[in-house]
């Protein structure tokens, strides 16, 4: 579903992906975790080129990324990102947020939209805040809503860049849950995070980032208590 | 000293044909460089360089030079080589509107540059062109910001428009100027001039903090 073959991304003098190779299949939820700077979150953006890429190349959905007669558009279509500080549209109340691309990129009537909307409000626990305005939700609300607005336009993939980073931590537990939830559906899913506890128990896959370099993968297991390489091993040290 | 308020008795006729044509020229120069000013404020955030320094060079001389030196430029230069008989009032329009617009390009740029990076990103990240995330996500969050300096810059318009008199053009300022001339008489006329252009702007400044307090709500 998404193949990376040796991305290179620099801002500047600084090189931030020295060339990453990575194959996510249909269904797979894939966890990538590492310290900051390891270029997990550029690698991530790069997927719906919200980061333009300097050399390599990703296919995702058959798109080819670095082909210039792609539609990044389509491609966005097919790609849901909800971001660590959710990015919701302050002007728009939760029920806009979340129709507003169905409507004008999707092209369906509004009645539709509303109708998928309330649908996602409801799995996600919020159907009660359809009409208010993101201002008044708190944060981990404030996130569902956002991975709501991403569902409606059916996405294949989902990415989810750090979005339990900037919550409370007592809200950390029902955005994981939503997410959870969605893995076990068989949403295809990229997640880079600091919830280790989250990436051992939900994902397929781990990888390990670091230096702009994919370090090490494997399944949760292999890489939570058997990791192979020295800098895994550190990095494990420090946050478990 | 006594004041004659039988001139502005007699010039009320003209004064209120002066304020009609100033609301209206103050009007058209809004609108019209409301519509070049964005486009000018979107065209100079463009990455390609050929279309973002004729803008920038745009902006500069319409902000560094007075506006009477344009407006002169305007009536006197350019006007009659499109037309034989340029009209003072067309002149008027031009200039301020031309001036206006290198104003709120910047007003434009600033508050569409105020917006959270993060904003274009959901935005696009939901499959959106950019000008669909101008349009419905940063624009209306943008525009919001802007009234305070809008409401700025059209008090500064609707002032302006009184160097109109300079060029005959018959706004308010040309028929102070013209009953100051045919009586002698400073306070009368002046006076009153100053006093309409304060009904005017501060009636616009009113307006536009109702503006602003009712989208504030939101």
């Amino acid at each position: 579903m998404i193949k990376v073959t040796n991305l290179k991304k620099s801002f500047g003098d600084l090189q931030v992906l020295k060339g990453i190779d990575a194959h996510i299949q249909e269904r797979e939820m894939v966890v990538i975790i590492g310290p900051s700077g390891s270029g997990k979150s550029t690698f991530l953006r790069c997927l719906n080129l919200l980061e333009d890429f300097d050399d390599g190349d990703i296919i995702i959905n058959g798109f080819h990324l670095k082909d210039k007669n792609t539609d990044i558009n389509k491609v966005r279509e097919e790609v849901g990102m909800v971001f660590q500080r959710f990015n919701l549209f302050p002007h728009m109340t939760v029920l806009d947020n979340i129709t507003l691309a169905p409507v004008k990129v999707r092209k369906w009537p509004i009645e539709k939209a509303k109708e998928k909307a309330m649908e996602l409000l409801k799995k996600v626990g919020l159907q009660d805040k359809a009409n208010i305005y993101p201002d008044s939700l708190s944060g981990g609300q404030a996130q569902r809503v956002a991975i709501a607005r991403a569902l409606a336009m059916e996405p294949k993939v989902m990415l989810f860049d750090e979005p339990t980073s900037a919550l409370d931590p007592e809200m950390v537990g029902e955005v994981l849950a939503v997410m959870k939830q969605l893995a076990n559906e068989g949403m295809t899913m990229v997640v880079v995070t600091h919830e280790m506890g989250f990436a051992r128990e939900v994902g397929d896959r781990v990888i390990f980032m670091d230096g702009g370099y994919i370090v090490e993968e494997g399944t949760p297991s292999e890489i939570f208590d058997n990791p192979k390489h020295e800098r895994t091993k550190s990095f494990l040290s420090k946050v478990l | 000293m006594d004041f004659r308020f039988d001139i502005i008795k007699e010039y009320a006729p003209f004064f209120l044909q002066g304020v009609l044509l100033t609301i209206g020229l103050s009007i058209i120069a809004i609108i019209a460089g409301s519509i070049l000013g964005l486009a000018i404020g979107l065209g100079k955030m463009s990455t390609k360089r050929f279309v973002r320094l004729p803008l920038e060079w745009y902006i500069n001389f319409f902000r560094g030079t007075p506006l009477l030196v344009q407006m002169l430029l305007v009536h006197l230069g350019l006007m009659p080589l499109l037309f034989s008989q340029p009209s003072a009032t067309v002149s008027l329009a031009v200039s301020l509107s031309l001036n206006s617009a290198a104003y709120v390009a910047e007003i434009f740029r600033a508050g569409i540059q105020s917006i959270d990076k993060g904003q274009m990103e959901a935005a696009r990240s939901l499959g959106m062109t950019h000008t669909q995330a101008m349009r419905y996500v940063i624009l209306p969050q943008a525009l919001k910001r802007m009234i305070p300096p809008f409401t700025n810059e059209f008090i500064v318009l609707i002032k302006d428009s009184s160097l109109g008199a300079v060029i005959a053009a018959p706004e308010l300022m040309y028929w102070g100027k013209a009953a100051q001339g045919q009586y002698y008489r400073v306070w009368e006329p002046y006076l009153t001039v100053a006093f309409i252009y304060l009904l005017l702007t501060l009636s616009l400044s009113k307006l536009l903090h109702y503006l602003e307090r009712k989208y504030s709500n939101q």
